[in-house]
């Protein structure tokens, strides 16, 4: 069984193809051009370097986010499309499960955080496993605060992992001591996407392409611009 | 690859408020279109709202295209090549077609092609009239342009005149709003005024006699301007005459545009152009000229993914597939020659 996992939901783009064998092949970047203009070459170049045809997909992974709402937007209609044209499942895999995973030999707490723009963050708190990580809280939208305070609500040596730990890491350190993954680490990637997604499919753990559902956490900003939408019509 | 009547075009767009596909067969024969409007989602708001769009793209973007095949009757190993609006519009709802349709034309191994969504809406008439000729004047009337354009040939086109302030249906918004009417505002306004008087109110009509410019900006303010002055003012007059005076200047100016290029026929598109007073007044003056003039159905004149496909036969016909590292350009414009 071959799966093709396509991440966009950070300023990455990451596409593997992976399957009972483990990860065959995986291309990512992260700076440069944008998440579509990236992403369907990435596929026919993954395809052609592997030397696997479309047509041998037999399941299409996918990140759901949360992050940011257009690249996971571009990464889930390209995947359902997919999956659409060969007629074949899907499964959605959380940025945050991506992010805790590549951490599962760690020996503590591991907080996924991703930053969500205008000062907030995306996160969820892990506990590693036997062969994984389990998720202890609901993945929530909140301020640096919130995360701060919820870090030392949980009164443990907690480890940090994702762009948003990152970019806040002054603001955590200085609510409570905390350790910080490595920079690499930081962004969701499609390796540990296929990696997961290949334990769903054995368990036909999988979804429609039109059931898939990003996780947004967040309401739509309604605010109207009168310039953009005047010009698209 | 050889682009003849036998290529099957899928045409996808998701530029800002509908979310369609459809099957064209050698440029001209729709075999299908699906078109799901949001109009309901944005209503609440007075004006779409582009995550709001973004997100029902995402949702509604696969069952459209399902239907559009099913509809045909077609394998989808049938389809010779998959074009998509990719500008102008809303960025993000560009790019949940952009990035689906390249997947779509990865996946089943045929060309991709980019389509300039103005461009698009040229051709929507040819799918209903086959027989129209160069030179074609066609005006195209929308919440975001007010455009007299000469198609020469196709991909040849010369701008004649345009908006120099707000577009028609902008104006057509805009005032519905200020009129407690409902959202959109053109079909609002369509409604309002079939009872009231279109003669009760002077409206100016901008720039009548003046070129081939189009000016809305002054009409909107005057509106408002008669009704602070007279609170009282029936709402159903104010709108008929509003609507009057931009019917008005609109069929007069496409008449006169196609009179002096001598055009062989004269075609309205674009939403404005679902707006029944503006139909019944092209259609009469084009009779009283005897100007062969062409009114698209109201399906063909708002945006849809048959008139994508169409473009997208001609574009792939004259420039061959776009390469699928193209992203999505909000701003684009169609080019011109002098
Ligand atoms: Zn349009």
């Amino acid at each position: 069984m071959l799966i093709l996992g396509i991440e966009t939901a950070t300023p990455q783009v990451s596409v593997a193809i992976g399957g009972h064998e483990g990860v065959l092949g995986q291309f990512e970047v992260s700076r440069g051009r944008r998440h579509a203009e990236t992403l369907v070459p990435a596929i026919e170049f993954l395809c052609r370097q592997t030397d696997i045809e479309m047509s041998e997909f037999s399941a299409i992974a996918v990140d759901v986010g949360p992050g940011l709402f257009t690249g996971m937007r571009v990464g889930l209609a390209a995947g359902k499309a997919i999956a659409q044209a060969l007629r074949v499942p899907m499964i959605g895999i959380s940025s945050l499960d991506l992010l805790a995973f590549p951490l599962r030999y760690a020996d503590r707490t591991i907080a996924a955080v991703i930053d969500a723009r205008k000062g907030e963050v995306f996160y969820a708190f892990y506990r590693p496993v036997p062969g994984g990580v389990q998720r202890v809280t609901e993945p929530v939208v909140g301020s640096v605060d919130e995360l701060v305070g919820d870090l030392m609500a949980r009164g443990q040596s907690v480890i940090c992992v994702g762009d948003g730990a990152l970019r806040y890491r002054d603001e955590i350190d200085g609510g409570m001591r905390c350790e910080f993954a490595e920079q690499f680490l930081s962004f969701p990637s499609a390796g540990p996407l296929v990696q997961l997604a290949h334990a769903r499919a054995l368990r036909e753990e999988w979804v429609n392409p039109w059931e898939i559902q990003p996780m947004y956490l967040r309401a739509p900003d309604a605010q109207i611009n009168w310039s953009t939408r005047e010009a698209a019509r | 690859m050889i682009i003849d009547q036998d290529t099957l075009v899928l045409g996808i767009e998701t530029s800002c408020d509908e979310t369609a596909a459809a099957l064209v067969m050698g440029g001209y024969d729709v075999v299908s279109s699906a078109v799901s409007t949001q109009v309901d989602l944005h209503a609440q708001f007075g004006g779409v709202v582009p995550e709001i769009a973004g997100r029902a793209h995402l949702d509604l973007l696969n069952p459209m295209v399902a239907r559009a095949i099913v509809e045909a009757g077609v394998q989808p190993e049938r389809i010779d090549a998959v074009a998509c609006t990719v500008g102008p519009g809303l960025i993000g709802a560009l790019l949940v077609g952009v990035s689906a349709a390249k997947a779509l034309a990865l996946t089943w191994d045929v060309p991709f092609v980019g389509v300039n969504h103005m461009e698009a809406h040229l051709y929507a008439a040819f799918l209903e009239d086959p027989t129209l000729q160069f030179p074609l004047v066609v005006m195209l009337v929308s919440g975001g342009h007010t455009m007299l354009i000469e198609m020469q040939d196709h991909g040849r086109y010369r701008l004649l005149g345009q908006t120099i302030d707000d577009a028609a249906g902008e104006a057509f918004d805009k005032v519905a709003r200020f009129l407690g009417l409902d959202y959109p505002g053109g079909p609002a306004i369509d409604r309002e005024a079939v009872h009231g008087d279109p003669e009760a109110i002077q409206f100016p009509r901008a720039m009548l006699h003046d070129g081939l410019d189009f000016s809305f900006s002054g009409l909107k303010t005057s509106v408002m301007n008669h009704v602070r002055k007279h609170p009282d003012v029936g709402t159903a007059d104010v709108a008929a005459s509003f609507q009057a005076a931009v019917v008005d200047v609109l069929v007069q100016k496409a008449q006169r545009a196609a009179q002096q290029v001598g055009a062989k026929g004269l075609v309205l598109g674009g939403g404005v152009a679902a707006n029944s007073l503006l139909r019944e007044r092209f259609l009469s003056a084009c009779a009283e000229s005897g100007i062969h003039g062409f009114l698209p159905s109201r399906e063909m004149c708002t945006d849809n993914a048959a008139m994508i496909a169409a473009a997208g036969w001609h574009r792939l016909r004259s420039d061959g597939p776009t390469s699928l590292d193209t992203g999505a350009y909000p701003n684009m414009r169609l080019s011109f020659v002098q």
